[in-house]
């Protein structure tokens, strides 16, 4: 699998650089509320998919508890800034350590099981995480939710105008981005690629197995709390079931498996087709059909592209490039089911 | 005395009709070694056929359940056809994302077919209670406890006793191997497969008399069957329904100490303690929680 491989560090500044000084005019050109919260929410799903990226794609723990951490994060800033009166920039970062640990804790636990039994752990644990919500009403308010004030001011992170969100989404995924980049140009990266492609032989090789994938499991946690924090300050309203329902830790799933499962930007790709495509749906059939639309695109890609639309890509250009036309990669990509 | 006596009853009674739904799952993942995560939605699919069968014709709910189950068979072949047998060898993400797929696909097809409005069957045995030896019991709950657990049973006799279910055993055991036997591995997952599903359906078309039916309604299921079968050992029929009843038991015991929401949690907690002290469950074979997924 050449999914992990950095390909030309010169060609991606290249391509990198228009597409950031574009990206930060956003907010110049688009003055629309509609469209601008469109992309802010693209830019939150994209960080959120490619920060479980980092424990699903990177390490292979297929988490569907990831609702607890962007609920660990939202919960943790909003009620430092409304009890203490604790910026929720700085809540932010206790949200971030606090997921952190709690990542770690579960990671050591649940790596352990393989396959559907880590799957199944990981629900549980998203669904302890989210009765407790609901039910302690003392601390969370239960179903009626928390309410950020309006108008906060910069200084805690809530904004009158949207646009500040931007920059501070668009902060967020490259903070997400960079940190996978990072990981997989150390040494946890290379021994995170040996675990994927064979545990048992790279345990032997003195691989420390169950210390990588805490690592790799608490970054995710962290990084998902941060899109926690940065959901509750931007919508400045949380609730459990906008926060820790299980539904939350499927639509990360899906964005980053749609996009690209194990890719770099493949999940923030995945976020650019799925959210918007949602949004459309959802405007043009209403909810439950566009659902359908939503589920029936889940089984078909991982039926026909088990590695997304960038793993889809890849392996066209790879086939193109060693000789072979765009046909025979179309029917080797199809071939795995 | 008294009062434990009948949250023993209640808790047994509530068991019994998981074994059903868990005794499938645990089928479906020692055979095909997928996790069907949208097991539950079958059961809400035989819900709302005994109920629609019930208000267009009258019939009687349980006599409803023999013309909704085969139905069931067939959407379980369908299913299987276009989905399950695609993800066989296929990578782990798509084992699990397929069904759950299936799980958002069919729920939201309830919703768009028949609306989120909460249904009830009634019949005039619906408020009926026995009274032995001073236990209150409602006879729905009865008839249909007393019908989930022959079907459970005849699930249990048919794969131990005859030669198809022996066939589904061995490639339960060793895929490559049974297949080298000569038998049809494809055909005994799609019938392992539809049967499971379809004992879903007859465990949902049993509650449609003593539970509100709406799309959402599996949800509340899932994750209780997920519970029962790891506690069980995934791929043990016996195990299931063991802890199928066991897991009824701490539902009624810990929902009237603790209250509804408080005793979800506690089997939770059990479950991620089981998961971490003995993935394979009470009744599991050793080595299955270390299966990779392909």
């Amino acid at each position: 699998m050449s999914l992990g491989q950095p390909n030309g560090l010169r060609w991606s500044l290249v391509v990198a650089l228009p597409v950031a000084v574009a990206l930060l005019a956003i907010p110049a050109v688009v003055t629309d509320v509609f469209w601008l919260g469109l992309g802010i929410t693209v830019l939150m799903w994209a960080a959120l998919a490619t920060a479980w990226n980092i424990s699903a794609g990177l390490a292979g723990g297929l988490s569907l508890g990831h609702a607890a951490y962007f609920g660990v994060g939202a919960y943790t800033a909003t009620l430092l800034f409304l009890r203490l009166g604790v910026s929720p920039w700085l809540g932010l970062l206790v949200g971030a350590a606090l997921a952190g640990a709690l990542g770690a804790a579960i990671g050591a636990i649940t790596f352990r099981l393989r396959g559907p039994f880590f799957v199944l752990a990981t629900l549980a644990f998203g669904i302890v995480v989210h009765i407790a919500a609901v039910n302690w009403r003392e601390l969370t308010r239960g179903a009626a939710g928390l309410l950020l004030p309006f108008g906060g001011g910069a200084q805690n992170m809530l904004f009158a105008g949207i646009a500040p969100y931007w920059y501070i989404g668009l902060g967020l995924l490259a903070l997400t981005l960079g940190v996978t980049v990072a990981i997989r140009r150390s040494q946890l990266g290379y021994y995170l690629v040996a675990l994927r492609e064979d545990e048992d032989a790279a345990r032997a090789l003195g691989v420390r197995v169950v210390r990588c994938k805490v690592a790799a499991s608490a970054i995710s946690a962290a990084l998902t709390a941060c899109g926690g924090a940065f959901y509750a300050t931007y919508i400045q309203y949380i609730d459990p079931s906008s926060t820790t329902q299980f539904e939350i830790s499927v639509q990360i799933a899906l964005v980053a498996i749609v996009g690209g499962l194990g890719t770099t930007l493949g999940p923030a790709l995945g976020a650019v087709v799925v959210v918007p495509l949602g949004e459309i749906l959802r405007a043009w059939l209403g909810g439950g059909p566009a659902l359908m639309l939503y589920a029936l695109m889940l089984i078909v890609i991982v039926l026909a592209a088990p590695y997304g639309v960038l793993g889809l890509l890849q392996r066209l250009v790879a086939r193109l490039r060693s000789g072979r036309g765009p046909r025979g990669a179309a029917q080797g990509s199809g071939g795995r089911a | 005395m008294q009062l434990t006596l009948q949250i023993l009853a209640n808790g047994l009674l509530l068991g019994g009709l998981y074994a059903l739904l868990a005794v499938g799952l645990t089928l479906i993942f020692g055979v095909l070694r997928v996790v069907n995560f949208a097991h539950a939605e079958f059961m809400m699919l035989g819900m709302f056929g005994v109920y629609w069968v019930w208000r267009m014709t009258g019939l009687d709910p349980y006599l409803a359940v023999l013309v909704v189950t085969p139905l069931i068979l067939l959407v379980g072949i369908v299913c299987d056809r276009l989905i399950i047998q695609r993800t066989i060898g296929a990578p782990e993400v798509t084992v699990v994302f397929a069904t759950l797929g299936l799980s958002i696909f069919l729920q939201n097809a309830a919703l768009m077919l028949w609306t989120a409005d909460i249904r009830s069957v009634t019949t005039p045995y619906s408020a009926m209670v026995l009274t032995p030896f001073g236990l209150r019991v409602s006879v729905p709950m009865l008839i249909s406890f007393a019908v989930a657990m022959l079907a459970a049973a005849g699930l249990w006799l048919f794969l131990s006793r005859t030669l198809y279910g022996k066939a589904v055993q061995a490639v339960a055991q060793n895929r490559e191997a049974a297949a080298l036997m000569g038998i049809n591995v494809r055909r005994v997952y799609l019938w392992t497969f539809s049967v499971a599903v379809a004992a879903a359906g007859t465990m949902g078309g049993l509650i449609a008399p003593l539970f509100t039916v709406y799309p959402r309604v599996g949800m509340s299921y899932i994750v209780t069957v997920f519970v029962i079968v790891v506690l069980g050992g995934l791929g043990s029929v016996p195990g299931a329904v063991l802890a199928a009843l066991l897991i009824g038991l701490i539902e009624a015991a810990a929902g009237f100490l603790f209250g509804a929401a408080w005793a979800e949690l506690s089997y939770f907690l059990i479950f991620l303690a089981v998961l971490i002290a003995r993935p394979q469950g009470f009744f599991g074979r050793r080595g299955a929680e270390v299966f990779a997924g392909r």
